[in-house]
């Protein structure tokens, strides 16, 4: 159990160092920066997603991939690469095939999400372990993490903010997923069933521009906040170079975890027991039980 | 899937097999040269600048004109002003002269100028309802307008569909006409009228040459850029990927069992894209035949721009920058994230 040999420094005292430090019950106090003297395992120390994410997104990111591909090809049909672009699908025939098929991947990955996500919150709820804070959906606190953020990156803040599981960043792009999805599973089955439509809908013209336009704007807005935010963020940029594993793991590293995700730490810490004494066996080879 | 076997074959699969076709199956006695034009056109470097200053190719590819429609129509069939040799520069060749071939079902002399009173009760006449002539008609296309010299684009379907005459095929011809010579010619020219000599692209492409000239479609008040506008559609896009199956000016402008040659104005009641008519042109056997009317009330030459479609501009304008507004703000976090770790000390103010 906790013991207060470890912690030199009262929990009074920790307070009035800011909020570098943060006490954890049984632990100690932790220094904001202890994420520079943390092993990491690259594939992952600490539980991230379930099964069921990691399924979704693989479903979600290889349909996507072909979805863009085709559809880039079929859209961009009057420039020069589209030609040889088509040919390694079989031809505009094949190639729509293709893009019907991956749809239809897509759709089945959103409707398995939106089961899994409905479904876990119902059951955390109803084991009273549900806690918002621990989700996608945007809080107060978000704004306040950009602009901590924001001071952090001019230099007016030396810390990150303390996040949890999902930053800004992460809920920023969430919620242009639902949106994109929505968006384009609904202007994609306009262009799909035009029979139907054109008997459904009020002004067929009008529509069917819209559609069209949607469609494809929304698809080439997706996929370069994929390629140029997405990608850079997860994989690109220094620290997560080359590859962040959690995609296929499941899994993030301690370091990771810590620097950006500071609060869910904390809750892996009251979780796992063994983490709890990892970060005691830290703080005192580092000696910052001292403090 | 069978029909699909000839739709899928790309341009330069089916470009091959013409080719090796020409080079393997051409039967050398099918030369026309009776009056041996080709003693000098037979030279790929004969040419010679015009009067205008242009510069005129006059080679004649023997393999190729033996492949084409006119293969066994003579030089002077249709070059009817050159009587000697040298000659002097000729005429233009007029498609509607008398042709020095033979209609085989009436042994009459063929021409093409039954064509001519088609075309005159067409949108492309010269001519209006009263007989006078039209503004601008100059602008409006004679016969080498739309038609090159086309090639043989033979097609077999025995057992399997696929492009280019079949052996099998022409056995079955050979058990009862001895002639080679009749029996690729036959062969060519029934097949070829079986299906488009051309695929859509091209027939886009050729009808594109006046409808999508501006001036012309600002002299003759045209509603669209006609070409640009259909590559624009799925149907334009399909056809940029040599899609076969997909229509082209032809499949929705000229009435079904109607000759192209009689393409009318969609003001005319008769024609297939007269309001009226437009539904049973989308619901057309081969293209949406569960379609109610309503399906041609989409607009299948749809062109973005402000004048003609403001709504449709505007969204486009609202999209790109929304696409701008999302990805520079989140790619300015990226590069501030990125600077910040190249000084991770420097601080502004310290805090201690």
């Amino acid at each position: 159990m906790a013991t207060t040999e470890n912690m030199s420094i009262t929990p009074e005292a920790a307070e009035a160092a800011g909020d570098f430090y943060t006490y954890v019950e049984g632990v100690g106090n932790i220094p904001r920066d202890i994420y520079k003297h943390v092993k990491s395992d690259p594939l992952g120390d600490l539980p991230r997603y379930s099964i069921h994410i990691v399924t979704q997104h693989f479903l979600t990111f290889i349909s996507f991939l072909i979805l863009a591909a085709t559809g880039l090809t079929l859209h961009f049909a009057d420039l020069w690469w589209a030609s040889f672009a088509i040919s390694l699908f079989g031809g505009a025939e094949t190639g729509r095939l293709i893009h019907r098929i991956s749809a239809i991947v897509m759709v089945a990955a959103s409707v398995y999400h939106l089961v899994t996500i409905i479904g876990g919150t119902i059951s955390k709820s109803m084991r009273k372990r549900f806690d918002i804070k621990r989700t996608q959906i945007p809080l107060p606190k978000d704004l306040q993490d950009i602009i901590h953020d924001f001071r952090y990156f001019i230099g007016k803040e030396p810390y990150r903010p303390k996040m949890e599981k999902f930053m800004y960043k992460q809920k920023l792009h969430y919620l242009a997923i639902l949106w994109g999805t929505f968006v384009l599973i609904s202007a994609g089955s306009m262009l799909l069933f035009p029979e139907k439509m054109a008997t459904i809908l009020p002004n067929p013209v009008f529509f069917q521009d819209l559609a069209r336009l949607l469609h494809a704007d929304e698809a080439v807005m997706a996929i370069t906040v994929v390629v140029f935010w997405h990608w850079s963020n997860v994989h690109l940029v220094p620290g997560r170079f080359p590859l962040q594993w959690s995609f296929i793991t499941g899994r993030i590293t301690r370091e990771h975890q810590i620097e950006e995700h500071f609060l869910e730490y904390l809750n892996n810490l009251k979780e796992i027991p063994e983490e709890r004494e990892y970060m005691k066996k830290i703080l005192r080879e580092k000696g910052l039980e001292t403090y | 899937m069978r029909e699909l076997k000839i739709t899928s074959v790309t341009l330069p699969t089916f470009t091959l097999v013409l080719s090796l076709l020409m080079i393997f199956l051409t039967p050398d006695v099918y030369s026309a040269d009776i009056g041996n034009c080709l003693l000098c056109h037979k030279y790929p470097g004969l040419s010679r600048v015009d009067e205008k200053g242009k510069l005129r190719l006059l080679y004649i590819n023997e393999d190729i004109f033996n492949n084409s429609v006119h293969a066994k129509v003579k030089c002077e069939g249709c070059h009817l002003d050159i009587q000697k040799i040298p000659h002097d520069p000729a005429k233009k060749v007029d498609c509607l002269a008398e042709c020095h071939i033979k209609e085989p079902s009436s042994e009459q002399k063929f021409s093409h100028k039954d064509i001519e009173k088609t075309v005159a009760m067409s949108v492309h006449s010269k001519y209006d309802k009263d007989g006078k002539e039209k503004k601008f008609s100059e602008d409006l296309p004679t016969c080498k307008e739309c038609h090159d010299e086309p090639l043989y684009r033979p097609i077999s379907f025995f057992k399997q569909v696929r492009a280019g005459i079949s052996e099998l095929s022409l056995s079955r011809c050979k058990s009862c006409h001895k002639k080679e010579d009749f029996i690729y010619k036959f062969y060519n020219h029934v097949t070829s009228r079986m299906h488009r000599t051309r695929n859509p692209l091209n027939i886009a492409e050729s009808c594109s040459r006046c409808h999508d000239d501006l001036q012309i479609i600002k002299r003759h008040n045209l509603s669209a850029k006609a070409a640009f506008s259909y590559g624009e559609t799925f149907h334009g896009k399909a056809a940029r990927f040599m899609d076969e199956r997909i229509p082209d000016c032809l499949d929705c402008h000229v009435k079904k069992g109607d000759a192209s040659h009689l393409m009318l104005s969609k003001e005319n009641p008769e024609s297939a894209i007269h309001e009226k008519n437009k539904g049973k042109i989308c619901a057309s056997i081969d293209c949406h035949p569960s379609a109610s009317p309503k399906l041609a009330k989409y607009g299948v030459h749809s062109e973005f721009s402000l004048d003609r479609s403001p709504a449709q501009y505007y969204f486009t304008v609202f999209f790109i920058i929304l696409t701008g507004g999302t990805l520079l703000p989140l790619m300015g976090i990226i590069l501030l994230d990125l600077i910040r770790k190249l000084f991770p000390n420097a601080m502004i103010r310290r805090r201690k």
